[in-house]
């Protein structure tokens, strides 16, 4: 038997040769083949002698918004991107293998009962992070998703209410083109309209509008982060409507989805900022008062340093608080980690007589809030419902997963895929204790500890899947389905170095800024108090705005 | 349903029109284009063989008995170079260990129960070992460390997503999702653009 202890260490080739199966016996005899990357030396690395006013590490959703902000009030920025720069013209192929690039492929862990999948259903890197692979579905969330505790008793308020962050909202949708009904069904009126009309409907947004009259459940094109419409774009030029691809869940070719390297990144690159692609940060310097001075970066293969009077860690919610965790710092709270909390995001297939062709238009095409706060509700909080459309590859694999196919039967099943829909949910998560983030043992190839995260659905998702559930299959039924499955799956990681009104329990304060380290603010998924029952790049990016303007209001 | 069938060739007639960009062309012919002949880098040459023959029972492929689509190379490949797609179950070891564990376990179960390596199987024995194995509980000491389901799992999603990214898979399943340009118009129910396959009657 391999050493279990050893084995859980999960260091490669551990095992003895002599307790092994006698086929393996040889290959086990030989050392492991090294990874190609090869693992960074300690170096001494030169001082940069320039100091600029601000460093942002991670251009995603939260990150560029903030970076071209700043760039605009005219200070000094760099921004290190661990990723590279793409030119969606001629680096994204319409083939789901061909853009794995776009994900996060370094290892993480997934423990505990749900083990969350990563890669490419959860986090991207690039000039543009996971914005670069995103649906683009941008609902805003309603306002009483900021305070769970105060409505339910459990879960945790935000110290930023929805009258702060409307103005923001505002701004981004109309800054990146968001497609979307004009008045919006569910929620408070809108001092603003969606600035351009909603996409088509989809053949599954189609159907889910058949099955979803018939159940008396409202419906309504989505918001989406994707051009109905030529749209001029500062820093750009002209930016071309959507094709109906469907292929946003890689990177769109043609720039029609609002991502942020054909949005908030140009505008930041006309205002001066400097864009540093492939390099990746792994040290946060600090003096004697335990302000950052500085960090550390590799990029490509040669380690550097930028010093700067500011730091912006927009990382995403497991590289945040990675790096807070290997730098010790911002620990004071005992937050950084916990807290992690991922959106149910059960789907429900069903097969059709008609021809549905999944692949094509805008993939998150139809939304209902119907279920927001339901009155028959067994739980806290609540969930949307939408329509999806998906690709071949990642279809097959879920199916593979899900539904434990294998053999003829899923030859046979995925021969229907032209005649297959789905929807799924995107509902709230309470924080558990049980649910976190930590430091593994193990190394990634840089020789730095891999990430560990730990979910296990708690009671509160439980009842909420099962009452979507209920109403997803009864759509489905109303619609004509046959041969209806469900998928259970947990997308989006949040919360793992929340915001708070106090250093007691929270890492940040609701602007953003550590409460241990007065020059490092935090911007992405990681800060959210709670998950909402709502897709969170919107907001994501509406808070990196403020948080930008917070920050300049304190330099004055 | 009964399971529709679409004629073959409409993705390959595709590849040549300008529906389809360079960059996704490029990728798609490159997997028509590998060679027949794969040499293992990672596993030994005894240890892919016995992958390829898993391989053959999780996609069965009776209609191409000449050229089958080729799964097994694209895990060598991937555990040469030691890449990963972002994440692990914790309770597995890394992948390698995990691929060298469960195929020698894959031979265990065989032994346990025919008394036979898979490779020496019938095609029903090789199922009824891959169904011990999916089922999560199956016998042999290898599986008493390493968790049999989620293994089973991971093996068959990284095959499943190999053979659909397969441009004759592709043509199986009536899709043409690459020939994407200029645009869909063509995007509601029971919609389809001249380009799109009809099924086979
Ligand atoms: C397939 C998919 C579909 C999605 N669809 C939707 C949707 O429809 N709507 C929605 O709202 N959300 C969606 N999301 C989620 C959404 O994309 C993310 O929530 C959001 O982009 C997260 O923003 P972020 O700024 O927190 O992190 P990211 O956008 O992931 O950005 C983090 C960046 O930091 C970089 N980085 C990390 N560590 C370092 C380091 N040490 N040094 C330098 N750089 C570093 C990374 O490379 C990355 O570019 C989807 C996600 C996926 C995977
Ligand atoms: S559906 Fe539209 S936005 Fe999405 S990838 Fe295609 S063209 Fe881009």
């Amino acid at each position: 038997m391999p050493d279990e202890e050893i084995l859980e260490k999960g260091v490669l080739n551990p095992v003895q040769p002599e307790i092994q199966d006698p086929l393996l016996r040889t290959l086990l005899a030989e050392e492991p083949i090294a990874t190609n990357t090869p693992q960074e030396q300690p170096q001494a690395v030169e001082p940069e002698a320039d100091e600029v006013d601000c460093v942002v590490i991670g251009l995603g959703a939260g990150g560029a918004p903030l970076l071209a902000r700043l760039a605009q009030a005219g200070l000094k920025v760099v921004a290190l991107e661990a990723g590279p720069w793409h030119n969606p013209e001629t680096d994204f192929a319409t083939d789901e293998k061909a853009q794995d690039f776009l994900f996060w492929n370094d290892e993480r862990l997934a423990a505990g009962g749900d083990p969350l999948a990563m890669g490419k259903n959860n986090s991207g890197t690039g000039v543009g992070g996971s914005t670069l692979h995103y649906t683009a579905y941008t609902p805003r969330p309603l306002p009483d998703d900021l305070h769970v505790r105060r409505d339910f008793g459990q879960g945790e308020d935000w110290p930023v209410s929805y009258e702060e962050l409307e103005p923001y909202y505002n701004e981004v949708e109309r800054f990146i083109g968001v497609s979307g009904p004009t008045p919006y069904p569910w929620g408070p009126a809108r001092s603003q309209g969606y600035p351009l009309a909603p996409l088509p409907l989809n053949s599954a947004a189609q159907l889910m509008v058949r099955g979803a009259e018939k159940m008396g459940i409202k419906t309504s094109p989505a918001a989406n982060a994707a051009l109905s419409a030529r749209y001029y774009q500062e820093g750009v030029g002209w930016r071309e409507a959507c094709t109906n691809r469907g292929f946003c869940q890689a990177g769109c070719s043609n720039g029609a989805k609002s991502s942020m390297d054909v949005t908030f990144i140009p505008l930041a690159v006309k205002h001066g900022a400097d864009i540093r692609p492939n390099s990746f940060v792994t040290e946060i310097e600090r003096d004697a008062r335990g302000y950052v001075t500085g960090v550390v970066y590799t990029q490509n293969g040669e380690q550097k340093r930028q010093r700067c009077r500011h730091l912006f860690l927009c990382g995403g919610s497991v590289e945040t608080p990675r790096l807070l965790l290997l730098n010790e710092l911002a620990l004071t709270s005992g937050q950084v980690g916990r807290n992690l909390m991922a959106h149910p995001g059960l789907q429900v297939w069903g097969t059709f007589a008609d021809e549905v062709r999944p692949n094509k238009g805008i993939p998150g095409g139809l939304i209902s809030q119907d279920t927001h706060r339901p009155k028959d509700a067994d739980f806290i909080g609540g969930y949307l419902l939408q329509s999806i459309g998906v690709m071949p590859v990642t279809f097959a694999g879920q199916v593979a997963r899900g539904r434990k196919l294998w053999g003829q039967p899923l030859r046979d099943y995925m021969r229907n895929f032209n005649h297959i829909a789905g929807i799924n949910i995107l509902g709230d998560c309470l924080p558990h204790a049980n649910n976190f983030l930590e430091l593994a043992e193990e190394k990634d190839a840089r020789g730095l500890p891999k990430p560990r995260l730990h979910f296990t659905a708690q009671e509160n998702e439980h009842r909420m899947n099962a009452h979507a559930e209920k109403i997803m299959r009864g759509i489905w039924e109303a619609a004509g389905a046959t041969d209806i499955w469900s998928f259970q799956r947990y997308a989006h990681v949040i919360g793992t170095a929340r915001m708070g009104r106090s250093g007691d329990d929270a890492v940040v304060d609701a602007n953003g800024r550590a409460f241990d380290v007065p020059n490092l603010y935090i911007s992405d998924n990681s800060t959210f108090p709670s998950a909402l029952s709502v897709n969170p790049a919107l907001t994501i990016m509406a808070l990196s705005l403020r948080t930008a303007d917070k920050f300049l209001e304190s330099l004055k | 349903m009964s399971a529709p069938t679409y004629p073959s060739g409409t993705v390959r007639a595709l590849l040549a029109t300008p529906h389809v960009s360079d960059a996704t062309r490029t990728a798609l012919q490159a997997r028509l284009d590998a060679p027949v002949a794969y040499e293992p880098q990672f596993l030994a040459p005894e240890t892919f063989a016995l992958l390829e023959a898993v391989a053959a029972r999780l996609f069965p492929q009776p209609d191409r008995p000449d050229s089958p689509i080729a799964m097994a190379p694209g895990v060598d490949q991937r555990l040469t170079e030691g890449r990963a797609d972002g994440w692990r179950y914790d309770a597995l070891p890394p992948d390698r260990e995990a691929y060298r564990l469960g195929l020698g376990g894959i031979q265990e179960i065989a032994q346990e129960l025919f008394q036979t390596d898979f490779m020496g199987l019938n095609v029903e024995q090789q199922d009824a070992v891959i169904q011990a194995l999916a089922g999560g509980t199956p016998p042999g000491t290898t599986w008493e460390t390493l968790d049999a389901g989620r293994f089973f799992e991971e093996m068959l999603a990284e095959l499943t997503e190999t053979y659909y990214a397969h441009p004759l898979a592709q043509e199986e399943i009536g899709y043409v999702g690459m020939a994407d340009l200029p645009k869909w118009s063509k995007i509601g129910l029971n919609e389809k653009e001249e380009r799109e396959p009809s099924l086979s009657s």
